[in-house]
């Protein structure tokens, strides 16, 4: 399996009161594409720093962040904006979906950065809703659904523009289980049907059971690997 | 860029928010049009009062103030005599002598309040060439005629100074018989006497000020002549150079105006700054996630400044729409007549230029603010 993400070396360091924190330590790391890994780790392990280095979101203190041969470490803030609007989807714990905006307009977004025309826009929003199971609810804002209805419209928001990566931090972490296993089932097929490279952080071992592979973060260092270390 | 829709659906967010930044912005612009309309209000009918055809001759010494001048009869006669090229009608020259007073009137209704007279005699209708009858006819002895503003100097009703009424100045009754006008000028607040009637009543035996109207001459030719005839210790100005002295007088009212509209209104744009902070500070996370899913911050900011524009310029109409109702037209009494408040080309764009300002500038700092945080720190603020 050729790589999509290849970190080498990369560290993110920042200075607090004249100390200086180290959250990421020349972590290295292969991530194949079309897999489903999990990030696992206590807090302030860094997990979330790396991932966000994965997203560019955020930019390393030094080191390699190549996603599909291209080190996105080297990319200024507005380069990296314009790169996450095609390459990524971001899928946020407590969902983030804009309120005043209803659920088909809130998956539309990343749509309005492309050139698509509203007849291609409305084509890939109902798709992307249609795989999330929520196209009866286009309508509805986030008020009006559930936990577990919001984080599927935030992940249809986060694959209507169809990236190769998708990036979640705790996706089930504020959810009852139910909703949590609908969503990690969704994740699986995402990553097994539709190709999509799935990394995704978790504190649930149910969770990470869920991914192809489940790496275990401390101190800015991986630690581990494997299911195992989950269970 | 996101859809203009978003900036406008924002607005509704938080009803009281909204209905709190465009009170805020209607208040400071209700207040900016306010301040510039009275300014250019008194401006106009000081700048329009004075021709440049006319010259006014005063008594030495008193040229600031044509209340305490003090001009010999014979004068009159003299500079119609000797001074060519003064306008005529009918072979009358444009020369009129004239007194003039401020002392308080009593009304039918029993309110008495400072007004100002005029002693006239017709030939004032050759030099004040705004002065038209609207109604009756110029006053003789025992009569008054009124400009068609002097009600709101006097502080009543506009029937209080209509044809038939009686006005009492002193122990003396006088019938009001004309009423004229003469558009945005002081005169039209004034209450014009019978000029010997006024000497008479003042227990004066000079004028106050003799206007004359040129045509071919010039100012000169005036000034010429209050130095030949230095007897008469006259002094000559140019009526429109009179008023625009007058004007400089008026300017710390006009300053106080400013200054007061200035700090309300520095208030109403610091409470919305705050409510601005407060909406923008609760919204950090959602625009961490627009930039995360690809928006820039300068999408984002425009999306911001077009939610502001939105609210100030509805607080902008609102303004317009109050000063319509409440200002435009509002005639305003002060000490040398009355001027009216209207809502000019110029006031309105100074409107909107506030409005614009407010929208924009105003939203700059808590834009910046809510925007300036690093992504993944505002993505985990809530």
């Amino acid at each position: 399996m050729k790589n999509l993400i290849e970190i080498k070396d990369a560290t993110k360091s920042f200075h607090k009161n004249k100390e200086t924190i180290t959250p990421l330590d020349k972590l290295s790391l292969d991530v194949g594409r079309g897999e489903f890994l999990s990030l696992m780790g206590p807090s302030g392990s860094g997990k979330t720093t790396l991932l966000n280095l994965i997203a560019g979101i955020d930019s390393p203190t030094s080191g390699e962040i190549l996603i599909n041969g291209n080190d996105i470490a080297k990319l200024s803030r507005s380069q990296l904006t314009r790169w996450r609007a095609q390459h990524v989807g971001y899928i946020f714990q407590l969902y983030h979906l804009v309120p005043i905006l209803s659920a088909y307009e809130n998956v539309e977004l990343p749509l309005l950065l492309g050139k698509w025309t509203k007849a291609e826009r409305k084509a890939k929003v109902m798709a992307a809703l249609d795989l999330v199971k929520l196209s009866d609810r286009a309508q509805h804002r986030p008020s009006e659904l559930s936990g577990g209805q919001e984080q599927r419209v935030a992940i249809a928001r986060a694959i209507v523009h169809d990236p190769e990566l998708l990036v979640a931090d705790e996706p089930t972490g504020d959810l009852d289980r139910e909703s949590a296993d609908s969503i990690l089932r969704l994740l699986g097929d995402l990553a097994e049907k539709h190709g999509k490279t799935i990394v995704m952080v978790t504190h649930d071992p149910k969770a990470s059971a869920a991914a192809h592979r489940a790496l275990q973060l401390e101190k800015g260092k991986l630690v581990g690997e494997g299911h195992l270390l989950s269970h | 860029m996101l859809p203009f829709s978003y900036a406008l659906r924002n607005l509704f967010r938080d009803p009281a928010r909204l209905a709190q930044t465009v009170g805020g912005s209607a208040l400071v612009v209700l207040l900016l049009v306010a301040a510039v309309a009275l300014n250019q209000g008194m401006d106009r009918v000081l700048a329009t009062s004075g021709s440049s055809k006319n010259v006014i001759l005063m008594g030495k010494g008193s040229e600031e103030s044509i209340e305490r001048s003090e001009v010999h009869l014979e004068a009159e006669a003299a500079a119609a005599t000797s001074i060519r090229g003064l306008d005529s009608q009918l072979g009358v020259s444009a020369i009129s002598g004239e007194i003039f007073y401020q002392a308080p009137l009593e009304t039918e209704s029993g309110n008495v309040e400072q007004a100002l007279f005029r002693g006239v005699l017709e030939s004032a209708l050759l030099v004040h060439s705004t002065v038209r009858v609207l109604e009756g006819r110029f006053p003789q002895s025992g009569e008054v005629m009124v400009g068609h503003l002097a009600h709101r100097k006097l502080g009543v009703d506009a029937e209080q100074t209509a044809i038939g009424k009686i006005l009492k100045f002193e122990d003396a009754s006088f019938t009001i018989v004309g009423i004229f006008e003469a558009p945005s000028t002081v005169l039209e607040s004034e209450i014009w006497f019978d000029r010997n009637d006024l000497a008479a009543i003042t227990q004066r035996d000079t004028l106050s000020s003799i206007t004359l109207r040129m045509d071919s001459a010039e100012f000169d030719d005036v000034e010429i002549f209050t130095f030949q005839r230095n007897d008469l210790e006259l002094s000559a100005i140019r009526e429109d150079s009179y008023y625009e002295k007058l004007s400089i007088f008026y300017k710390p009212i006009k300053m106080m105006t400013w200054v007061t509209a200035a700090l309300v209104a520095a208030g109403a744009v610091f409470g919305g700054l705050n409510t601005l902070y407060a909406a923008f500070a609760a919204r950090v996370t959602e625009m961490a996630t627009l930039q995360s899913i690809g928006f820039t911050r300068g999408a984002l900011f425009v999306s911001l400044i077009q939610e502001s524009l939105l609210a100030t310029l509805t607080g902008t109409l609102v303004a317009f729409v109050t000063a319509y109702f409440l200002l435009d037209g509002l005639t305003i009494p002060f000490s040398v007549g009355t001027f009216s408040l209207t809502l000019t080309p110029m006031v309105i764009g100074v409107g909107l230029v506030a409005g614009f300002l407010l929208g924009t500038l105003g939203t700059l700092p808590p834009a910046f603010r809510c925007l300036a945080p690093a992504l993944p720190s505002a993505l985990r603020s809530h």
